[in-house]
């Protein structure tokens, strides 16, 4: 980096390559992200694209915020879904039906699934916002509590204790069999 | 056992499962906790699997296809050429400054477009229009499919417009192969669009053979295709949209998809 704190053409080719890198492991963890948000499989698939095009197109900006690239990834997928469920609720254009997690298996099956999934979501509106937001980081995007701690603003420590918070709440609320 | 250090072997063991270890083998290592750490682990385990969602090869695939077509031509664009290389660097920047100047002074003159809504216009940039590749719909009589909306999405954003058809109502029937039907003309802005989703609010099939009116759906109240494009101002874009019929069997059910190979768009 030189001493305007702009990137060099080849800083910037190495940041691409980096984020070319991390579509194949990181896009499956961003679309369970986003889908957990939207509950809507084609949308969580469309938006999970969409925050690679945007990181590209952003990546300028990415260089001095010193948070890890999947971080900075979630970042944006935070707020494309926040973005999205914004038009959502204003154009009210959610099919209820499109909660689908198992298209073609037994109606029965993918009935009780759904049924399952939509406890298991309202139960985590019951988590605060920062605990909810760990678990989705944590349990569908994969990331570590160090990275988690990076994409919230918080250190990893308070994140490992919003963790077990959340996840003993959750326990609470579900009465999970042991 | 202090607080901190319970979480620290709580979430250790989280990350071990995201990687793929058991939870028997997380408990096993860890015996004098493993009362506490189980319920716990556990209950990972069941959200987990409650919300397991695995997004399809398809989309990741066009996706990753996106991606790189936008890496590629980003990457041209910030490749200086030797030209560049000689000139100096203040002369470079002032040329910059100008013309961030001009295009700043045309988008102030230009009309202003609603980034939601477009309206029709027989002079519009963009024309859309709707045909068939041929599978099933030799089978039927007529195909009515009645479409209530058009959204295009931008590139890189969530930024999407619509228009409503000015023909709501198609024949598939009329509009196999070749053929196609322009449904809408207007100005959009000029960008490049990565995603079209055609909304259908009514089919209506009339079997060819009975004159029976069959049952014809759709895999959501939508019909979609991720395919780059871009709409620019001095040239009008015509995007086809391809819609296929195709039976699911031999229960007389018919489903309409969209054909991506045959739809796409082309400027004049």
């Amino acid at each position: 980096m030189n001493a305007g704190g702009r990137r060099s053409i080849s800083g910037m080719h190495e940041y691409e390559t980096q984020l070319a890198g991390l579509y194949e492991e990181y896009y499956d963890k961003i679309a369970r992200y986003v889908f957990i948000h939207v509950g809507n499989r084609e949308e969580a698939e469309d938006i999970a694209g969409e925050v690679f095009l945007k990181a590209l197109k952003s990546l300028k900006s990415y260089r001095e915020q010193g948070v890890p690239m999947q971080g900075w990834l979630f970042r944006i997928a935070h707020n494309l879904t926040v973005d999205y469920l914004r038009q959502t609720d204003r154009r009210r254009t959610v099919p209820i039906d499109s909660v689908v997690l198992v298209g073609n298996d037994n109606p029965i099956d993918t009935a009780e699934k759904n049924i399952e999934f939509e406890r298991v979501t309202e139960a985590m509106k019951q988590l605060t916002a920062e605990q909810r937001e760990v678990i989705n980081l944590r349990f569908f995007g994969g990331l570590t509590s160090r990275e988690v701690g990076g994409v919230l603003g918080k250190g990893d420590g308070a994140v490992r204790e919003m963790q077990r918070a959340a996840i003993e709440k959750l326990r609470g609320i579900l009465g999970v069999e042991t | 056992m202090m607080p901190d250090d319970f979480d620290r072997i709580l979430d250790e063991c989280i990350d071990r499962i995201n990687r793929g270890a058991s939870l028997a083998d997380c408990l096993s290592d860890y015996p004098a906790y493993s009362e506490k750490l189980k319920p716990l682990l556990q209950s990972m385990h069941d959200v987990q699997k409650t919300c397991a969602f695995t997004p399809s090869a398809d989309s990741k695939r066009a996706a990753r296809q996106r991606f790189h077509a936008v890496l590629d031509r980003q990457r041209q664009v910030s490749t200086p050429s030797s030209f560049f290389r000689v000139i100096p660097r203040s002369a470079v920047w002032a040329t910059i400054a100008v013309l961030i100047v001009a295009a700043i002074a045309v988008l102030v003159i230009q009309p202003v477009l609603n980034p939601l809504t477009v309206v029709p216009s027989p002079e519009g940039n963009f024309a859309f229009l709707v045909s068939d590749e041929p599978n099933d719909i030799g089978d039927f009589e007529s195909l009515n499919v009645t479409i209530s909306r058009v959204v295009l999405q931008r590139t890189g954003s969530l930024k999407r417009l619509e228009f409503t058809p000015e023909t709501e109502t198609v024949d598939l029937t009329q509009l196999q192969g070749e053929q196609s039907q322009e449904i809408w003309r207007g100005n959009v802005p000029a960008e490049q669009y990565s995603h079209i989703y055609l909304y259908v609010s009514e089919v209506m099939g009339k079997l060819g053979s009975t004159g029976q009116i069959v049952d014809v759906r759709l895999p959501s109240n939508k019909l979609q295709i991720s395919m780059l494009f871009e709409v620019t101002d001095d040239k009008v874009t015509s995007f086809t949209f391809d819609i296929t019929v195709v039976a699911t069997g031999n229960n007389g059910r018919y489903i309409l998809k969209p054909q991506i190979g045959e739809s796409g768009a082309r400027q004049e």
